[in-house]
C-alpha cells in the first residue's frame, strides 16, 4: 500500500501562529517524499478540531500522521485517541512540540520557523520506521494493600472493604490501633477514644472483606496501577505473595529523639517523659513520680526538636492542652506550665478549648533557652529576662517525625520522600494523597504531621481516588510502548535488570538471558539505555527511529 | 597484613611452579588455569592443567599476553559455577578484569582461587613474534630489573606496560605473589582470603612473615609509574583531544575492531557497532556525503571508538590488548587510560579492586555528576 502522510500544524490560538510563520513550514514539507496533504487548523485539540482531525484522517486515506503542535505531555494522548476513531493505529503518529521547543522559547520568528521547520521534518523522517504497535487489555485487580494499621489504615480498610474488593491490611506490630491505642481521650471533645477506636477495629476484624495481618511486614512491592504483586511475610514467618490493585501507605510516625538535645535533660533526670509517655501513663491511671508521689507542678515543654527537624508538628500544641485537662482532673490542685515558643491551635474549635484550658488556671508562658536541670526549669522570658520554674514533672512534646522505616519503604515501593523524609505527595495542593507512582498513595502522618480529624480525612481522599480509578471489572491498557530484549543478543550481565524502576526484567537462569514482564514495563528505556549490545530495546524508541529523526533535525 | 617469605631456587618461575605443582599433587586444586608454551615454542596458551607434568612448559610471567587470560577463564565460568576446583595464576591486569566480568555475571567465581603476582609487564606482541627465543632471554632481563627496583622501566615492554599503576595485587584475589623488594631472592605469598591460608598451610607455608620488603619494592616502582604515567598523558593529551585529533588518531584506523575482539571487557555477544543497529539506508550515507561535502566510507569509524570508550571506560583495567592487537600501531590502550583514568576518578571507581563494589552504571546516586551540568 502507499503510504500517505498527513502533517497538521496547529496554530494552539495565538501561542504558535504568532512566533511560527506557519505558511512557511507547510511550503517546505509539503514537497516531502509521501506528504499527502499538509493543513494548518486554529486549535486542534478543541472539539472542533478533533472532529476536523478525524475526518481528515479518514476523507485522505491516510496511513501516518504528524501534528506539529504543543508538548506530547499535553496533548499526546488526545490525539492518539482520534486516532483510534480515525480507525488508524495511534503508534503511526508522531507529535512535534513546536509551541514549548520552539514558538515560546525563541524570540526571533524567523528562527523559529526555522526550527520548527527542521523539527516536522524530522518527525517526517522518522514517521516511515513507526510499528502499529497493537494495544491489549488487561484486569484490572480492585484489591488494596493497606500498610499500616493505625487509625488512618484502619479507616482506610473500613472505607475501601467490600464483596467486590478484598482489603489486606499489613501491620508491623502485634495488634491494631497504632500509638492512638494509649490515648485515653481526644481533643478538643475530650471523648474516649476506646468508644471510637474499639468500634472501628471491631468492624475490621469481624470484616469478611479485610484480611488482618499482625507482625508482618511488606518484603517487596512490584507492579503499578492496577497490578501490584506484593510479598508480605505474615507473623508466622511466611512469605505470602498478594495481588492488588493499589497501594496505601499509612505507616505513621516516630516522636524526635529528646536525647538528641541534651538541655533538656531527658533521659539524664527523672521525671522527664515523651509526650507517648506521658500518654501511657495517664491511661494506665499512674501519673506519679518516681518517688512514688502525685506531682504538684508540672511543666509541658512544647516544640521538643522544632528547630532541628525544621517544622511545626502541627500537633503538639493541642494534645498539650488536652494533657493539661488530664492532669487537671485528676489533681484538680495540679500547678500545669505550658512553656512554649509559638502557640498553633488553629481551627473553628481550637480556640475555645484553649480559652477554656486557660481559664482552669493553666498557665502559658512564651519561653526561649529552655533548659531543664533538676526539678527547676530555666529560661529566657519574651523580655530577655531569665526565669526559674521549680516544677517536679516534665512532659516534653517531641517533633513528629517519619517512622524510621519510611526509607526503606519508600526504596521498595518507587515513592518519594521530601527532604524531611516523610512520604512525598504527588503535588501539595492538587494531589494531597497521590504519590509519584500511579496506583501508590500515601495518608495520616506517613505524609506529614496532622491530627486525627485530618488524618481520617486523607483516608476518605485515598479512598475516593481508588474506589473512583479502580472499578471491579475495569480494564486497563497497559503500554504498548514497552521494552523488549533480544534473546538471540542478550548476553545476560543483568545490566537492564538493576536499572529498571519498575521490577519489570527477570533473568531466565536456563536460557541466561533477562526477559522483559510486558505488563509491569512502562517504557521508560532504562534498559535499552544501559545495553551495551543494544539487545534491549524500547518499542517505539529504536535506535532507527532516533537516528533518523536525529540525523534530520541536525542536516 | 603478613605473608609467607619464601626462598627463591633456580628461578622466580620455578619456585612458584614447584609450589603450585606440590598443590595439584596434594589434590588442593583440581586444575590449574596458567600460560603454557605452545610446542613450537613461540607462543603461550591459556590450559587447564589437570596433569602436574604440563607445568614444566608453563610459566608464571609469560613474556606476552597472548589472550587476556580474563577472556580464558570466562569461557570455562560463564554458564556457572564449574564442577572443578580452579586456581587461576594470572597478571594484576588480568585479575583485574576477571572481577569486573564477574560483576557482569560473564564469569562465576565460585569455586576459582585467583592468584596474582606482581607484573614487570609484557613484550609487544609484534617484538615477540620477530624472534621468539631473543624475546625469552630480554624478558628475562625485563624481571631481573623489575625486581632488582630498578626506577626506570624497561623499553622493551610494551608503551602501556611502562605507565601501569596496578602491577601489583588487587584485594578482589585470594592469594598474591609479591616478587620485588627483595631482588629475587625471596619472594612474598601474601593471603587475602582465609581459604588461600588454609590451602597453602597445608604446602607448609605459614603466614607470619613480615612483607614490609616487599611493600617498600611495590612503593619505589609505583612512585616511579605514577609520575611517567601523567607525563604520557600529559604529552598524548594534545594529540587526542577534540574531534579533530581525534579523527587524525584514529584515520588509519583499517576498521578491523579487533581491539574489541580482544577487549576483556568487551563482553557482548555481538558488538553494538557490528550490529544491524549502526548500518543506515545506504541513501543516508550519500545524503551525509552531499551536505558535508565528503564522507569516508566505511562510515561510523571514530563512532565506534567513541562508542567503546563509553562502554567500557569505566571497566577499563589497561591492560592493553586492544593497543598490542592493532594492526596500525594506533595508541589505543595509551588513549583509553587517559580516558578511562578521569571517568574512573569521577565514580571514585577503581576497576577490579573489590567485588562488593557495584559498577557505577548501576547505582543511582540523585546527588552526583555535577561536572557535567551546564553553570
Amino acid at each position: 500500500m502507499e503510504e500517505k502522510i498527513g502533517v497538521y500544524i496547529c496554530e494552539c490560538g495565538p501561542n504558535i501562529a504568532e512566533n511560527v510563520d506557519i505558511d512557511k513550514v507547510i511550503n517546505v514539507v509539503s514537497s516531502l517524499p509521501s506528504v499527502g496533504i499538509v493543513e494548518r487548523h486554529k486549535l486542534l485539540c478543541s472539539e472542533d478540531g478533533k472532529k476536523f482531525l478525524k475526518q481528515s484522517i479518514q476523507e485522505h486515506g491516510l496511513t501516518r500522521l504528524v501534528i506539529a503542535a504543543c508538548s506530547p505531555k499535553q496533548h499526546e494522548a488526545t490525539f492518539m485517541k482520534v486516532c483510534e476513531e480515525a480507525g488508524l493505529n495511534p503508534h503511526l503518529f508522531q507529535l512535534v512540540n513546536i509551541r514549548e521547543q520552539c514558538a515560546w522559547i525563541i524570540e526571533d520568528k524567523e528562527r523559529a520557523t526555522d526550527r520548527a521547520t527542521r523539527y516536522v521534518r524530522a518527525a517526517l523522517r522518522r514517521i516511515p520506521y513507526h510499528q502499529p504497535l497493537e494495544k491489549r487489555e488487561i484486569d484490572c485487580n480492585p484489591d488494596v494493600l493497606v500498610i499500616g494499621g493505625g487509625i488512618t489504615g484502619i479507616e482506610t480498610s473500613l472505607l475501601l472493604a467490600g464483596p467486590d474488593r478484598k482489603v489486606y491490611l499489613v501491620e508491623k506490630t502485634s495488634f491494631l490501633g497504632g500509638k492512638l491505642r494509649e490515648f485515653e481521650k481526644l481533643a478538643p471533645g475530650m471523648e474516649s477514644t476506646d468508644k471510637l477506636l474499639k468500634h472501628k477495629i471491631k468492624n475490621v476484624e469481624e470484616s469478611e472483606n479485610i484480611k488482618v495481618f499482625t507482625n508482618a511486614e511488606v518484603k517487596g512491592v512490584i507492579g503499578f496501577l492496577g497490578n501490584f504483586i506484593a510479598v508480605v511475610k505474615t507473623g508466622e514467618n511466611e512469605e505470602l505473595e498478594i495481588k492488588v490493585g493499589s497501594v496505601v501507605v499509612a505507616t505513621g510516625f516516630d516522636l524526635f529523639d529528646p536525647t538528641k538535645i541534651p538541655r533538656y535533660g531527658y533521659s539524664k533526670f527523672d521525671d522527664v517523659y515523651t509526650s507517648l509517655e506521658f500518654e501511657k501513663m495517664n491511661l494506665n491511671g499512674k501519673i506519679l513520680l518516681k518517688n512514688g508521689q502525685p506531682p504538684k507542678s508540672i511543666a509541658i515543654i512544647h516544640c521538643v526538636g522544632r528547630e532541628e527537624r525544621g517544622y511545626c508538628s502541627a500537633v503538639c500544641c493541642s494534645y498539650s492542652l488536652k494533657f493539661a485537662r488530664y492532669l487537671k482532673a485528676r489533681f484538680p490542685d495540679v500547678k500545669v506550665s505550658n512553656l512554649y515558643t509559638e502557640l498553633s491551635v488553629p481551627g473553628k474549635v481550637y480556640q475555645k478549648f484553649y480559652e477554656e484550658t486557660k481559664a482552669m488556671g493553666v498557665d502559658f508562658i512564651r519561653a526561649r533557652e529552655i533548659e531543664i536541670k533538676e526539678k527547676v526549669i530555666k529560661y529566657l522570658t519574651e523580655d530577655e529576662k531569665e526565669q526559674n520554674l521549680a516544677v517536679d514533672m516534665v512532659i516534653l512534646t517531641p517533633a513528629i517525625q517519619p517512622s524510621s522505616d519510611a526509607s526503606k519503604l519508600a526504596e521498595m515501593l518507587k515513592i518519594s520522600q521530601d527532604e524531611k523524609g516523610f512520604f512525598a505527595e504527588e503535588h501539595e495542593k492538587l494531589g494531597p494523597v497521590s504519590t509519584s507512582m500511579e496506583g501508590i498513595f500515601i495518608a495520616g502522618c506517613a505524609q506529614g504531621p496532622r491530627n486525627i480529624a485530618d488524618s481520617i480525612i486523607q483516608a476518605e481522599a485515598v479512598a475516593g481516588k481508588i474506589l473512583s480509578s479502580i472499578i471491579p471489572g475495569k480494564k486497563l491498557e497497559p503500554e504498548a510502548r514497552t521494552s523488549e530484549i533480544s534473546e538471540a543478543l542478550c548476553i545476560g550481565c543483568q545490566t537492564c535488570l538493576e536499572v529498571c524502576a519498575y521490577g519489570a526484567i527477570y533473568f531466565d537462569e536456563i536460557k541466561r538471558v533477562s526477559v522483559v514482564n510486558e505488563i509491569l514495563c512502562r517504557g521508560c528505556g532504562n534498559c535499552a539505555a544501559s545495553c551495551p549490545s543494544g539487545a534491549a530495546s524500547l518499542k517505539h524508541f529504536t535506535a532507527t527511529q532516533i537516528h533518523q529523526e536525529v540525523v534530520e533535525a541536525l542536516r | 597484613m603478613k605473608g609467607a617469605r619464601v626462598a627463591v631456587k633456580d628461578s622466580i618461575e620455578k619456585t612458584v611452579l614447584n609450589i603450585l605443582s606440590k598443590a595439584i599433587d596434594k589434590k588442593l586444586f583440581d586444575v590449574i588455569l596458567i600460560p603454557i608454551m605452545v610446542p613450537a615454542g613461540d607462543s603461550y596458551a591459556w590450559v587447564l592443567a589437570q596433569d602436574k607434568s604440563l607445568l614444566d612448559s608453563a610459566s608464571s610471567l609469560p613474556p606476552i599476553m597472548s589472550v587476556q587470560g580474563a577472556k580464558a577463564l570466562s569461557s570455562v565460568t560463564r554458564m556457572g559455577k564449574t564442577n572443578k576446583k580452579i586456581a587461576a595464576l594470572m597478571r594484576p591486569c588480568e585479575i583485574r578484569a576477571v572481577i569486573e566480568l564477574s560483576k557482569l555475571s560473564q564469569i562465576e567465581l565460585d569455586n576459582i582461587f585467583l592468584i596474582s603476582m606482581d607484573c614487570p609487564g609484557v613484550l609487544p606482541l609484534k617484538d615477540w613474534l620477530k624472534d621468539p627465543t631473543k624475546g625469552i632471554n630480554s624478558f628475562r632481563k625485563v624481571i631481573q630489573r623489575f625486581v632488582d627496583g630498578d626506577p626506570e622501566p624497561d623499553q622493551s615492554v610494551r608503551p602501556v606496560c611502562t605507565i601501569c599503576h596496578r602491577f601489583y595485587d588487587s584485594s578482589a584475589v585470594d592469594l598474591h605473589i609479591g616478587i620485588l623488594g627483595k631482588k629475587g631472592e625471596y619472594i612474598f605469598f601474601i593471603p587475602h582470603t582465609t581459604q588461600a591460608e588454609t590451602i597453602f598451610a597445608e604446602l607448609g607455608l605459614s603466614f607470619k612473615d613480615d612483607i614490609s620488603h616487599w611493600q617498600n619494592g611495590v612503593d619505589e616502582v609505583l612512585k616511579q609509574r605514577k609520575k611517567k604515567r601523567s607525563l604520557v598523558q600529559e604529552e598524548l593529551k594534545p594529540e587526542v583531544i577534540g574531534l579533530d585529533k581525534l579523527l587524525d588518531t584514529f584515520s588509519n584506523c583499517i576498521n578491523c575492531h579487533i581491539c574489541q575482539s580482544v577487549c576483556p571487557i568487551c563482553y557482548c555477544r555481538q558488538c553494538y557497532f557490528d550490529s544491524d543497529k549502526v548500518k543506515q539506508p545506504p541513501d543516508d550515507y550519500l545524503m551525509r556525503a552531499e551536505s558535508k561535502g565528503n564522507i569516508s566510507l566505511p562510515p561510523d569509524k571514530i563512532l565506534f571508538h567513541l562508542g567503546r570508550m563509553s562502554h567500557m571506560a569505566l571497566s577499563c583495567v589497561g591492560c592493553g590488548a586492544c593497543e598490542d592487537a592493532c594492526p596500525m600501531s594506533i595508541k589505543v590502550a595509551q588513549i583509553f587510560s587517559l580516558i578511562a583514568d578521569r571517568s574512573q576518578e569521577l565514580f571514585n571507581y577503581i576497576p577490579g579492586e573489590s567485588l562488593e563494589e557495584p559498577l557505577p552504571l548501576r547505582v543511582f546516586e540523585e546527588d552526583e555528576l555535577h561536572e557535567v551540568e551546564t553553570p
